[in-house]
């Protein structure tokens, strides 16, 4: 280009003007803009994912500063990082090098992690408030009895259903599996299909599917997924039945499918029920995952976000308690993070009690079925794990042997969490 | 730098009184630093921020280093067997080797011709030119976006599927359809669309420094279109080509973001119905925090790559100075 | 210049041809126009819609205006990447191309294999030693970090060196009878003949670097660093997906690569055919 056939006719001169100017550039703009506040003798560096809901990013700067207001010694530098699918990857690429996060947000808790000594015990922090957290989400946090993280919201999932098209096919919300692939049979029609549960058709449904005929991922240490062979079974019959929506614009985590009316019936989560109402109207109702049979249970997916404080951090004690401060004292923070950008249920009973937002309509029946049917992934449970059950499963609904396919995957599974544990 | 003003003095003067021995000494001083200044800056950064890294990769490769990138843990080859016994690796390399063998010559064909037919078009060249070379500024990100969600989708809005209708069609989601596999319809062209471009101003660079007269010799010998481009254009190529096919092995075998970018939904993989030997060590790496296996599977992938591209300097041979 | 002439109907045919291809290569692009300008509910619509219903240039105005998502700061960083990247990386790869290919000195072909090295083995893995060896030379979240990496392209190198490989040997013979030395040669006569390989690869590297994902995220840690690719998959969230910012985001990521096409343009066409026989 022009700058190179320049250069070329001064020779070599032109190679030191150009690296010139391009450390000028380099220095000028020091993409580090967040400034520590004046003054603070401590600055924390806390690491959140990149919400989509709008506002977010304001409000968790504005958490931050109010704490600086109240103790002026500690600074809190608020770092919006990546989106979801990357934010775990930089996440740990930070936690290996030397500019770690003293406070950073997790996904998936990740028990592993606490067991290689990266998460700081935080029984302290919750003391005793911990009585009123949801216990589902305590277990989920507890490693070897002690707790290593503290979630800020509970999202939970659940099975959306369009009442006026389940009316018009003479249909129930269904109660077990039969009946989910019934009513996705029946509510299949042309240009709407029944049941969305991803744009690969597999979506969280082994997961439910499994927690639905009452077996889990993992028992003790022993991966024991494989005991679901006949409820995962099933998938192979809601494909063949071509009953389930496949390749949509969105996937399942967004309601484009259900507010679309592509599909009618829609697993997805609660923070979409703002957008659901608002398209939709009350022609919405909500159900668990339902049990797989009568020896079974109806389930729900609780996922959400938890903090959790740096190991190595060199301010351990000001960050334990700035996270007391945030998640545990201050109710009217965690009631405006749970329910003022998307729908979420705050993780303290009584906070969520008082959430208005949450007393009324799909939300009230959302928020019971958080509490009554919600099951979270094994802490153990690992993104290699994950892939390959999911794997078995998309095999398993091309028609491969339920049985066998899940054995294999859980083989490896076991290798992995025995490495794990050491 | 300042290198050159001295140089250019005592360089080969045809008349200097230099004896013709003294004459060679400075004549190969002379050459073995012009060699270290120009590649110095390629070497130096290359050495800083790729070789540290592999250097370090490999060792971990014989390291258990899970969620640590630390040495010291050695188990020898303890990573290299366990991928090896790990299926599904197994059979990404198999489906890696496979996409290799066909979609490397439909690549190279597909950006060739582009190139030669660009090449003789007389007005509208730039125009074309930018056309197939436009997608090539499309991230593989939104590219996929595009064909998931517009092209390909599983609805009747999808334009395959609008297009299906017109001869009668149901709706078909081609992503998710495995019998027939639908879903090499969307990869392929998805990679085609970004990369054709790319590889075809390579060749038309190629192209542009093959000597005018060449062509008007064939002209008056009266040779058409097709012998002119067989004994002259393509042999002149030669070293292009050599080049660009090497690019392309090495593009193919380590083929990750189409299958990445049209299969992951959301967070993750898992249901895909092909998956790369790079979509899976991602998945254990960079996802899954296994810097050991990780690293094992990189070198394994590496010495394929180092095989096939043995086999092509064998059979094509090396690209090589023509004096 | 046509090279060789095959009468009118080849001529057509050609142009018929090349007109059909560049059709269907510009179809994806339309389809971005198409849901650029649209709403949420016509992108997701179960039904095909060859334009949107109304113009929504809300969609473009609305990159602009959130704070939370500064898109107008993402483009500069980008540009700023990219334009010291696209000279430097090309420059070093010609230099190490030419040395290679006419600079017969023993070793070079271990020099040649240590180069073309580091293509053959997969960056995604090692990614993150290249992280941490960044990191501790204090490169995260400094624009040299995030520069340095993408500046050693062996890619480009691997293209040069054919390049000059079949480069007119008379040319740089007269250089040497002229009292050039190499480096004099390769500065004053190789380098200004190698526009064509220089516009073509230096495209290439712009556009590389302007894409570039995953390194800046990792190495930038605030919103002010972000490139245009990472403002563009803040679009993507696991919570909600903004559909007509994402493609009205794309097409403005795209419109600078267009400008510096047609800019690069001119220089492509130009080969060292009849500039290189001149001096």
């Amino acid at each position: 280009m022009s700058a190179s056939s320049a250069l070329s006719r001064r020779g070599f001169l032109g190679t030191s003007l150009l690296f010139v100017a391009g450390a000028a550039v380099a220095c000028s703009s020091n993409p580090q803009g967040t400034a520590a506040a004046k003054g603070a003798k401590v600055t924390l560096t806390q690491w959140y994912h990149q919400y989509g809901e709008e506002g977010t990013q304001a409000a968790v700067k504005r958490y931050a500063e109010q704490y600086t207001k109240a103790n002026p010694d500690v600074a809190i530098n608020v770092v919006w990082g990546a989106d979801t699918s990357q934010y775990e990857t930089k996440l740990n690429a930070a936690l290996l090098g030397a500019d770690a996060p003293d406070i950073f947000e997790l996904g998936d808790f990740r028990a592993e992690m606490a067991r290689a000594g990266q998460l700081e015990p935080l029984d302290d922090v919750y003391g005793a408030a911990k009585g009123g957290f949801n216990k589902a989400d305590l277990d989920y946090l507890t490693v070897d009895g002690t707790l290593y993280g503290i979630k800020t919201i509970d999202d939970v999932m659940v099975l959306y259903y369009r009442k006026s098209l389940l009316k018009k096919a003479g249909v129930t919300p269904p109660t077990t599996f039969a009946e989910l692939v019934d009513t996705a049979k029946k509510l299949t029609t042309d240009g709407v299909k029944g049941l969305f549960i991803g744009n690969d058709g597999i979506g969280d449904s082994p997961y439910l599917l499994a927690w639905s005929q009452g077996v889990d991922l993992i028992d003790g240490k022993k991966v024991v997924y494989a005991d679901a062979a006949r409820s995962i079974g099933g998938l192979h019959q809601l494909h063949s039945d071509k009953s389930v929506l496949l390749g949509f614009t969105t996937d399942w985590y967004d309601p484009g499918a259900f507010n679309q009316g592509a599909a009618a019936m829609q697993w997805g989560g609660m923070w979409s029920l703002p957008a659901i109402e608002k398209a939709l109207g009350d022609d919405f109702g909500v159900v668990p995952w339902p049990a797989y049979d009568s020896a079974g249970k109806p389930v729900a997916r609780l996922g959400g976000w938890t903090q959790a404080v740096n190991a190595k951090s060199k301010h351990v004690a000001e960050a334990k308690k700035y996270l007391q401060w945030l998640w545990v004292q201050q109710t009217d923070i965690q009631i405006d993070w749970a329910v003022k950008y998307g729908f979420h249920v705050p993780p303290q009973a009584e906070v969520a009690a008082r959430t208005p937002e949450l007393k009324k309509g799909a939300a009230k029946d959302a928020v019971a079925i958080a509490n009554k049917n919600g099951i979270s992934f094994p802490a153990e449970w690992t993104q290699a794990m994950q892939a390959s059950f999911i794997a078995a499963a998309a095999d398993i609904a091309k028609g491969a042997a339920p049985e066998k396919a899940l054995r294999k995957a859980q083989a490896t599974a076991q290798s992995a969490l025995d490495k794990q544990m050491g | 730098m300042t290198v050159t003003t001295p140089l250019r003095g005592s360089a080969a003067r045809p008349a200097s009184a230099a004896t013709p021995r003294r004459r060679r000494l400075t004549e190969r001083r002379s050459k073995a630093l012009a060699f270290i200044v120009l590649t110095a800056p390629m070497l130096l950064g290359l050495g800083l921020f790729r070789y540290v890294a592999i250097g370090w990769s490999f060792l971990l490769s014989f390291s258990e280093a899970r969620r640590t990138i630390a040495l010291g843990n050695w188990v020898g080859l303890d990573n290299y067997q366990e991928l090896l016994a790990d299926e599904r690796f197994r059979d990404s390399l198999t489906m890696i080797v496979g996409f290799t063998a066909l979609i490397v010559p439909l690549t190279f064909v597909a950006s060739l011709a582009l190139a030669v037919l660009v090449n003789r078009v007389r007005r509208g060249r730039s125009f074309f030119r930018t056309a197939f070379l436009l997608p090539a500024a499309v991230s593989y990100v939104a590219a996929a976006m595009i064909w998931k969600m517009a092209l390909f989708s599983g609805v009747p809005s999808g334009l395959a599927n609008t297009l299906g209708a017109l001869f009668g069609a149901d709706p078909t989601p081609w992503i998710q359809t495995q019998s027939p596999p639908l879903y090499w319809i969307v990869l392929v062209t998805l990679r085609l669309w970004l990369q054709v471009g790319l590889y075809m101003i390579l060749f038309i660079a190629g192209l542009q420094s093959i000597p005018q007269h060449l062509y008007e010799a064939a002209s008056l010998d009266g040779a058409g279109a097709w012998r002119t481009f067989r004994s002259i254009t393509f042999p002149m190529l030669r070293n292009t080509s050599i080049a660009i096919l090497l690019l392309m092995f090495i593009a193919a075998l380590q083929a990750f973001d189409e299958f990445y970018a049209i299969f992951s939904t959301g967070a993750s993989l898992g249901s895909e119905p092909v998956r790369t030997p790079l979509t899976h060590l991602y998945g254990v790496a960079l996802q899954d925090q296994d810097y050991g296996v990780g690293s094992a599977g990189a070198f394994l992938l590496t010495l394929l790559i180092v095989l096939v591209t043995f086999l092509q300097g064998r059979i094509l041979g090396f690209a090589r100075d023509k004096d | 210049m046509n090279r060789y002439r095959g009468g009118a109907l080849g001529s057509a045919l050609t142009y018929l041809v090349l007109c059909l291809l560049a059709a269907v290569f510009l179809i994806p692009f339309y389809v971005l126009l198409r849901n650029a300008f649209m709403s949420t509910p016509e992108v997701t619509a179960t039904d095909w819609h060859w334009l949107p219903s109304a113009l929504n240039w809300d969609n473009f105005s609305s990159l602009f205006d959130n704070p939370e998502r500064p898109f107008g700061r993402s483009i500069v960083n980008s540009l700023v990447i990219a334009v010291v990247t696209a000279p430097l990386s090309t420059l070093f790869a010609s230099m190490a191309g030419y040395a290679l290919a006419r600079i017969a000195v023993p070793g070079r072909s271990a020099v040649l294999a240590v180069i073309v090295g580091t293509l053959m083995i997969p960056q995604a893995v090692t990614f993150l030693p290249t992280f941490v060896v960044v990191g501790s030379l204090g490169g995260v979240n400094t624009m040299w970090g995030l520069i340095a990496p993408g500046v050693f392209n062996a890619f480009a190198v691997v293209l040069f060196r054919s390049f000059y490989l079949s480069f007119p040997a008379e040319i740089e013979e007269a250089g040497r009878l002229d009292g050039l030395s190499y480096l004099g040669v390769y500065g004053r006569i190789i380098l200004p003949n190698s526009t064509t390989m220089i516009a073509s690869l230096g495209a290439l590297s712009f556009i590389e670097a302007w894409n570039s994902f995953l390194w800046p995220l990792m190495i930038g840690q605030d919103p002010s660093s972000w490139t245009v690719q990472i403002a563009l998959s803040s679009f993507l969230t696991s919570q909600t997906v903004n559909l007509p910012e994402l493609f009205a985001g794309t097409v403005v990521a795209i419109l600078p690569l267009v400008v510096m096409f047609l800019v690069a343009q001119r220089h492509i066409v130009q080969g060292i055919a009849m500039s290189g026989l001149k001096s």
